[in-house]
């Protein structure tokens, strides 16, 4: 094997009382795909920080062909050929394509000729084999494209390593099996591809080695041949965990919370129809773009369905807003917990406790704040939310715990349907199974839920029933048992017949 | 291709400017007798000529996501120290007055620049505070007198009002083309020189383009400074065509040119925006306030009010018109092939065999979801920080 083009040895990085990182050490070469894994808080953020110069080893030092060098910012690293990107594409909104690829190269010259930018940036793209309309502004393009963008703007510069921080999480399957065919074709270009992605089956099918790191320490490093999906996860979370990714049997009860029948949004979704039990989990599986949203969105009084009928607990329901699906007794928790979901720098507490506000008011209208310690308390013990206390600002915890303040937050208003929109993207295994049981207690009481998510094995395990759509159509409701991945993936291509009223 | 289809959605907002700065004229022409004649255009251009400059340092700094309050005391100072420096030295050459008003605004301009790149203290609270200082600072130096025409040599007096040359009933005077060729350099600037383009990276998404490698301090340093010396320039023509000074001058002139700015087009978030768009927004803005004068319609007590109420009419006006403009272009665009990003047929994925792109047109489309997902990653500030804190 070649020599090592960067690595870390025996980096540790502090903050304040915090040990980030614990005498890490780690080499890349070039030409290898280097999967890193770990849950979150494990130190995977703060190490690729170090190679990227935004922070800068307490102790320890990273070498580049063998030399210690001292990054002072992400302009030194890039300069060295050391490039991250991150699972939010980092684009400029209101530049086109060609302008974001070379944005960062240093050595254009003074004037900028756009023909000549545009023929260059398409042979960067050419490339990674992406074709995109260099004309466009990076605001009009799909999460895809924008990491597309991205990569070209890394090779616009010679890079030698190029870090990919969970690229995947909010693509949709096909778009990521793309991204990981970009990162295996650089690899074989010579470039040390550093992988990081919660998505082990994504491991497994590019990685050449994987390093797990837990609690800032370096674990192990293998080849991917040497591990197992078993092993790599035991070593994540330093404990065994059993029956990860299984389906519970159904608690369905025979009353029907949701009978939704021929809903439809003119030009978004039509003809969607199912039902929903008492005690029952109802999956939404598709692509990135199959309107499953917008269908929840419909539900919960945001976007109002044009047609169609939804009847809910056994009258006719249609809300015209959401504050009037929340009387009702709904709740959606969005996708995006940082711009819909959480306001990030208040507290636990207040982030709690501000979906019924009601019920921590005194009668002259004071918040009551012994009150609101309480509940937010008790929600912090039911949920194992991890945090010093109830007073840390949401914007310091991690994705996982983050989730889990969302749910708190709903769980105050007493929902009989819970709408769940991605529940686990980009957390940790560890907490993903946490989030699992936390909607799995609330069906057994009785709640219904409905669940959109882009993660199969989560929708496996989860689904009591399996409704998948494709481009604002619902495919087909399969029953757990029934239901395969393969199937799924099926139908939510489109290789599969649509069926007619199952 | 039809010409529309060939514009950014930046030139096709200079074109909803002037239709709706069309409406503005023809409205005040039914209202007013004798409206659209040379006075009109005189009378404009030569307050335009001072505004313009300003708007178009405004513009700069909005760019960058930030805002300069300052300049209208600015204007105020480089306009009274300028007079007092002519004064003085009555046989200084022209372009050397010129720099030194220049250098005077950008030193300020440089004040505001560290207390917000390098201090990293909110725009808005740094300009509010200097804003006053500099004010403070002129009332100083004034001392309870003021700047007269008799103390200003005739060069400098005349200057604003040479006719440079006449086209039909209007006359271009060289206060209104100075300033008009400031702003063409200035905007064919920002468009083509890349290191203007930062100032877009840097209003557009911050924290990307500090993962670019674009030092941002400097690009936001170098914003307040260039904006602080266009708007000396601007202390130099209010000097100019005003020839009085007092303690009061450029009063609200901050107000008026966020008002050029954002009614033109700059986005006030920063990261879009054009300096023709201020040029022509400072014009419209000016357009409105000047015939409302004459409008008898108008009392001089709501003239405030209607102002404001103009403005914000021009602005969702043009909002449609834009949006209307649009979509005129999208359905241009549809129609060609190779318009929406598709993958290469190289790359299709293996697992999921034939199937083109399972939502290929989901990208042209204007879903919510793909035009919205950009905008987020600057407002998922602590996506990356969450580990690091821990």
């Amino acid at each position: 094997m070649s020599a090592p083009v960067l690595s870390l040895r025996s980096v540790t990085k502090r903050f304040g009382a915090t040990l980030a990182l614990d005498a890490m050490s780690l080499d890349l070469f070039p030409g290898e795909v280097h999967a890193i894994v770990g849950e979150n808080g494990a130190g995977k953020s703060t190490m690729i920080k170090t190679m990227t110069g935004i922070h800068r080893p307490t102790s320890g030092m990273v070498e580049i062909d063998g030399d210690p060098v001292t990054l002072t910012g992400p302009h030194d690293a890039r300069d060295l050929g050391v490039t991250a990107m991150y699972q939010e594409p980092m684009v400029f909104p209101d530049l086109d394509v060609a302008e974001n690829i070379f944005i960062s190269k240093t050595d254009e010259g003074l004037l900028q000729r756009p023909a000549d930018l545009r023929r260059r940036a398409a042979d960067l793209t050419a490339r990674i084999g992406m074709r995109l309309d260099l004309d466009r502004l990076a605001s009009q393009l799909t999460l895809a494209e924008q990491q597309a963008v991205e990569i070209a703007r890394a090779l616009s510069q010679d890079v030698r390593v190029l870090i990919m921080d969970e690229p995947t999480a909010a693509l949709s399957a096909h778009e990521a099996e793309q991204l990981r065919a970009v990162a295996v074709r650089l690899a074989r270009q010579g470039v040390a591809v550093v992988y990081i992605s919660h998505r082990l089956e994504e491991i497994f099918e590019i990685a050449d080695r994987v390093t797990v790191i837990r609690d800032g320490q370096h674990i192990s490093t293998r080849p991917i041949a040497d591990v197992t999906s078993e092993t790599m996860i035991a070593e994540m979370v330093g404990r065994e965990v059993d029956h990860f990714f299984e389906h519970v049997p159904s608690k369905a009860r025979a009353e029907t919370v949701l009978e939704v029948r021929g809903l439809a949004r003119e030009g978004v979704f039509e003809d969607i129809s199912f039902d929903l039990h008492a005690g029952e989990i109802l999956c939404m599986a598709g692509l990135i773009g199959a309107r499953r949203t917008d269908v929840a969105l419909a539900l919960f009084g945001i976007a109002p369905a044009t047609s169609g009928s939804i009847r809910y607990k056994g009258s006719p329901f249609s809300p015209p807003s959401p504050r009037a699906a929340i009387a009702a007794g709904i709740a959606y928790v969005s996708e995006d917990r940082r711009k819909l979901g959480l306001a990030m720098p208040m507290s636990i507490r207040a982030n709690i406790t501000l979906a019924k506000l009601s019920d921590v008011l005194s009668p002259s209208g004071f918040l009551r704040r012994r009150r609101e310690i309480e509940i937010a308390r008790a929600f912090r013990e039911r949920l194992n939310i991890r945090a010093a206390d109830v007073e840390t600002a949401v914007e310091n915890l991690s994705g996982g715990n983050q989730q889990k303040v969302m749910l708190a937050k709903w769980l105050t208003v007493k929902p009989d349907l819970l709408i769940f929109d991605e529940p686990t993207r980009g957390i940790d295994v560890g907490a993903k199974a946490e989030v699992h049981q936390l909607i799995r207690d609330f069906v057994a009481d009785g709640g219904a839920a409905l669940v959109i998510s882009s993660d199969l094995p989560e929708v496996m395990a989860m689904g009591d029933r399996i409704a998948v759509m494709r481009e604002g159509r619902l495919m087909d409701i399969l029953d757990n048992a029934e239901a395969t991945q393969e199937r799924v993936i099926a139908l939510a291509t489109g290789q599969a017949p649509m069926q007619e009223a199952s | 291709m039809r010409l529309i289809d060939r514009m950014g959605p930046q030139t096709l907002r200079l074109l909803a400017l002037l239709i709706v700065l069309a409406l503005v004229l023809g409205f005040f022409a039914t209202q007013i007798p004798n409206y659209l004649n040379g006075r009109l255009f005189n009378r404009i251009s030569s307050a335009v000529a001072i505004m313009a400059l300003i708007a178009c340092g405004q513009t700069l700094v909005i760019l960058t996501r930030n805002i300069d309050l300052s300049v209208g005391s600015i204007v105020g100072f480089v306009a009274y120290a300028t007079g007092m420096m002519i004064h003085q030295f009555p046989d200084m050459h022209p372009l050397l007055l010129v720099a030194f008003s220049m250098l005077l605004g950008g030193a300020f301009g440089a004040v505001n620049g560290v207390l917000v790149a390098y201090a990293r203290v909110p725009a808005i609270i740094v300009t509010l505070g200097t804003m006053a200082i500099f004010r403070s600072m002129l009332v100083e130096l004034a001392d309870g007198s003021s700047i007269n025409t008799s103390m200003l040599p005739t060069w400098l007096v005349n200057f604003p009002n040479q006719q440079l040359f006449v086209l039909g009933d209007l006359q271009f005077r060289a206060g209104f083309v100075t300033a008009l060729a400031v702003v063409v350099v200035a905007h064919v600037a920002l468009a083509r020189l890349r290191p203007a383009r930062k100032l877009y990276a840097v209003g557009s998404n911050p924290e990307a383009a500090e993962m670019a490698g674009i030092n941002t301090r400097a690009t936001v340093f170098w914003a307040f400074v260039l904006a602080g010396a266009l708007t000396g320039l601007a202390g130099f023509m209010f000097l100019a065509r005003f020839g009085n000074i007092t303690v009061v001058a450029g009063l609200g002139f901050e107000l008026q040119s966020v008002a050029a700015a954002v009614v033109g087009g700059v986005n006030i978030f920063g990261g879009s925006g054009l300096v023709l768009g201020a040029f022509l927004g400072a014009v419209l803005v000016n357009v409105i306030d000047t015939s409302l004068v004459r409008w008898q319609l108008v009392t001089e007590f709501w003239r405030e009010a209607v102002l404001g109420a103009l403005i914000l009419t021009s602005v969702a006006v043009d909002q449609v018109v834009m949006r209307r403009l649009t979509r005129l272009r999208r359905a241009g665009r549809s129609a060609t092939p190779g318009a929406s990003a598709r993958p290469a047929p190289g790359a299709s994925a293996p697992a999921l065999g034939g199937s083109s792109a399972p939502h290929g047109a989901h990208g042209s489309s204007a879903s919510p979801g793909a035009t919205g997902s950009a905008r987020s990653g600057s407002a998922n500030k602590g996506s990356d920080r969450q580990e690091g804190q821990r």
